[in-house]
């Protein structure tokens, strides 16, 4: 197992090295930032300034040993438009993102499992319909589209919860619950096929010849066997939500790391690009890390050496 | 079975149980939004940094504004500079302005404003490396000398008409502690002289500044806190103002005006914005395409159908621009001049003159998302072109790519830009002289009227010249004369005293909160 973890570990380096290289390239791309930074009747000698400052005058390839150099001791270099450290405006929204990561997954699971189980238990009946039906929308409903009905409705109309912002919990509520609403169906929908290959098998029928409880049955002999590609749906849908998610975050303005991403490269603001992408990508190696080591402690069958 | 069943149900009940705790404890509002005499304002985006002279996006202005104060600034109700920081500015030659600084003002830390803190301020503005944004007004300076602790002269390097727009540029910074934290650390946590200190900055979501208790002027009243909150759905801020969240709205969409217009407590202010709206069509040498034959370039300002555009797409809020891009308030504004009407046959008339009967292709570009229906005013101009036989190939372009090509000299042959420069002719002209980075014409008898106009000081002899530069602009049609844009803000009836101005800064100087 360590062993195991040791040799992930060090795979990692290249893919982030890799992830490195490849969002400097696009960045640069992406054309040049003191069109955007300065007003368009800034002088040239204002615009060579602050190429100048920000090292845009220099030949990509010294922009990129600089780059290169600071990144491998975590310095992303300074923002363009803040002027603070990179690295330090990701890590400050990263709490915020987490949280609503957090509660969306809460939420997620909270109904996902549940309607999922009893769809497949119940199958074909008015309750499968329904619920296959419910999960159809919230795969279908795209979330900008969500979100502003939930505001109309719950902030507008009925006044229950504030219209968007952080810190506090009625806050919360709108931008978890438009994000879970999609997460739930694709839960439910793994949950319920995987329950329904699992419910057919020998051991379920052995389980209850010897007359174990139906429940018990259910929510522990067959879900924890359905469970691991569930795991890895949850796993990846985790990896996305701390990589901020954009579109709920822009429309509950919430204050994470998706919003700063997507204003930082309408910007160009490439030291913040290149941060948050590092972070992103550090976050998803890490979260199918854990996966693949949670699926030894759920299958004693699996087991890596 | 029958079990099974049973502990689904008590499980599903569960969860619904959870979920109805959720909705109902999360009905609180935080503690910040409640607290009584704050005012909240909802802008597109948080302020990158809070030095004014730091950006000129409107965001940054408005909110570092409040903290940290200019020379002059123009009052929006009057239109006229007036004295912020300097109580008093003469024009003691025509290079010199002499300032006389208000006295027993101190910045919220405890240094004066005095002679000093003014001159290094000019000495950070009229550097590049610090405010590139601001170069291109500093460009006129020469030195700045303190004459004594209360009077400094700005010399500037020629004759300099609109100096006292510049000096409303010019934010006064307290320069030991400017010293102590830098140009990014000041950005971040400002000491100004303004009517509101820094309290707590949450980046994009609330920037919180209480009431400064010994600011020299009358300042607000009603008011001991102000919350910015950056909100950049447009729906999400119509909600969350016609909720009560907000007592302050900017950028608020046409599709919302009579929404908020039918709520009891609220409203829609419109502004005329200093955006002017054009189609950009390239004469110059270089630039291969028929809009280098002047009637063609006037067939196409006969061609757009003006008033049809500002009626449909704008609800009839823009405005005309009669034939020339100067604004009816501004300096030079000739009355004699009128928008070309709108008259197809005139159009076709004029191109079959020039020779093409059957008229031609020709590459549109627009950008899409940089300006209020930036693609719905270009497709149907697009669609009024084709009318007269100018067949357009639409290009949209992302909005730094489309000022990276405005910039560069490559949005031509024909394009959709709205610009919105300072409050002088001058700033609006010479956008057009010939030397220019993104001036689409060469013209020497325009460029020696801007030229002129620049640097006369005589304000009478300085309007006939923007008028006859308006003419020869008129005639020459570098461009399609279109519209001037309205800025719309949604304001609360409990609030008075914010006036927005045409470049979407507003002030709080003077605000009021009733209960």
């Amino acid at each position: 197992m360590g062993t195991y973890v040791t040799r992930r570990l060090i795979l990692t380096l290249p893919v982030l090295a890799g992830i490195l290289v490849i969002t400097f390239l696009l960045t640069r791309l992406s054309g040049d930032p003191t069109d955007l930074m300065l007003p368009p009747n800034a002088t040239d000698e204002a615009r060579a300034a602050f190429r100048m400052v920000n090292g845009l005058d220099q030949p990509l390839w010294t922009q990129f040993i600089r780059f290169a150099g600071n990144a491998l001791v975590g310095d992303f270099g300074a923002s363009l438009r803040f002027g603070q450290s990179a690295m330090s405006l990701v890590l400050e929204r990263l709490p915020a993102t987490a949280e609503l990561a957090a509660a969306t997954m809460a939420l997620a699971l909270l109904f996902g499992i549940p309607a999922g189980v009893m769809a497949a238990v119940w199958r074909g009946t008015a309750t499968d319909v329904s619920i296959r039906l419910v999960t159809l929308l919230g795969q279908a409903v795209p979330s900008f589209f969500l979100g502003v009905v939930g505001i109309i409705v719950f902030a507008v109309w009925l006044r229950w919860l504030p219209t968007g912002g952080r810190g506090s919990f009625g806050q919360l509520i709108l931008p978890a619950a438009t994000l879970a609403f999609n997460l739930v169906a694709l839960i439910a929908r793994v949950t319920r096929s995987c329950m329904l290959d699992v419910l057919k098998q020998d051991y379920v029928r052995t389980a209850r010849a010897k007359g174990v409880w139906e429940s018990k049955i259910i929510w522990f002999h067959a879900l924890r066997n359905a469970f691991i590609p569930v795991l890895t749906v949850i796993g990846l849908q985790v990896g996305l939500l701390l990589g901020g998610v954009v579109v709920t975050e822009t429309i509950f303005s919430w204050p994470g790391v998706g919003r700063l991403a997507i204003q930082a490269i309408y910007a160009r603001d490439f030291p913040v690009v290149q941060a948050v992408v590092f972070v992103f990508a550090t976050i998803f190696v890490a979260v199918n890390l854990i996966v693949d080591l949670l699926y030894a402690i759920l299958d004693p069958r699996i087991s890596y050496r | 079975m029958q079990r099974t069943r049973r502990s689904l149900l008590a499980a599903v009940a569960l969860l619904m149980a959870s979920g109805v705790t959720l909705g109902s404890s999360g009905i609180t509002s935080p503690a910040w939004a409640q607290a009584g005499k704050t005012l909240t304002i909802a802008q597109g985006f948080d302020p990158q940094t809070l030095w004014p002279n730091g950006t000129t996006a409107s965001d940054n202005l408005n909110a570092g504004g409040a903290i940290v104060e200019s020379l002059l600034w123009t009052n929006p109700v009057t239109g006229k500079p007036e004295g912020m920081l300097a109580e008093k500015w003469e024009q003691i030659s025509p290079t010199a302005i002499k300032l006389t600084l208000r006295r027993n003002v101190k910045f919220s830390n405890g240094e004066p404003l005095n002679a000093d803190a003014v001159v290094q301020s000019f000495k950070v503005f009229m550097d590049p490396k610090q405010a590139p944004a601001y170069a291109n007004y500093a460009a006129a300076l020469d030195r700045v000398e303190k004459l004594d602790d209360m009077t400094v002269t700005v010399h500037t390097k020629h004759p300099y008409p609109p100096f006292e727009l510049m000096l409303t540029q010019v934010y006064v910074i307290p320069p030991a502690y400017w010293a102590s934290v830098g140009l990014d650390g000041y950005g971040q946590k400002p000491i100004g002289t303004g009517p509101f200190k820094l309290l707590e900055w949450v980046k994009d979501n609330r920037l919180v500044m209480e009431r400064n208790p010994d600011y020299w002027g009358k300042g607000p009243t009603g008011v001991d806190r102000v919350i910015w909150r950056p909100v950049p759905d447009d729906t999400a801020r119509v909600a969350g103002f016609v909720t009560g969240e907000y007592d302050f709205a900017t950028n608020i969409p046409i599709s919302a005006i009579d929404e908020i217009n039918n709520q009891p407590d609220r409203k829609v202010v419109e502004i005329p914005s200093y955006r002017i709206f054009q189609l950009v069509q390239s004469s110059l040498e270089e630039h291969d395409s028929p809009l280098k034959n002047k009637r063609v370039r006037q067939a196409l300002n006969f061609a757009v159908d003006k008033k049809a555009i500002i009626d449909s797409l704008f609800a009839g809020r823009a405005f005309a621009l009669n034939g020339q891009l100067l604004r009816k308030e501004q300096l030079g504004y000739d009355p004699s001049l009128h928008d070309y009407p709108y008259d197809p046959a005139k159009a076709k008339a004029l191109l079959s003159e020039a020779g093409y009967p059957n008229g031609f292709e020709i590459v549109f570009k627009f950008p899409s998302g940089r300006y209020a229906q930036d693609r719905e005013v270009s497709e149907a101009i697009a669609g009024m072109l084709a009318k007269v036989g100018v067949r357009t190939k639409m290009t949209s372009l992302e909005p730094g790519e489309f000022l990276r090509q405005l910039r560069a000299r490559e949005l031509w042959p024909l394009a959709y830009l709205g610009l919105a420069p300072l409050d002088d002719p001058d700033f609006q002209l010479a956008q057009y002289r010939s030397t220019w980075r993104y001036s689409y014409i060469r013209n020497a008898e325009l460029d020696a009227l801007i030229d002129a106009g620049a640097q006369e000081i005589d304000r009478e002899k300085r309007a006939a010249i923007y008028r006859k530069a308006a003419q020869l602009m008129h005639e020459e049609a570098p461009v399609v004369f279109l519209f001037g844009g309205y800025d719309f803000y949604g304001v609360s009836n409990k609030l008075d005293g914010i006036v927005p101005r045409g470049d979407q800064r507003f002030f709080l100087q003077n605000v009021t909160l009733k209960p």
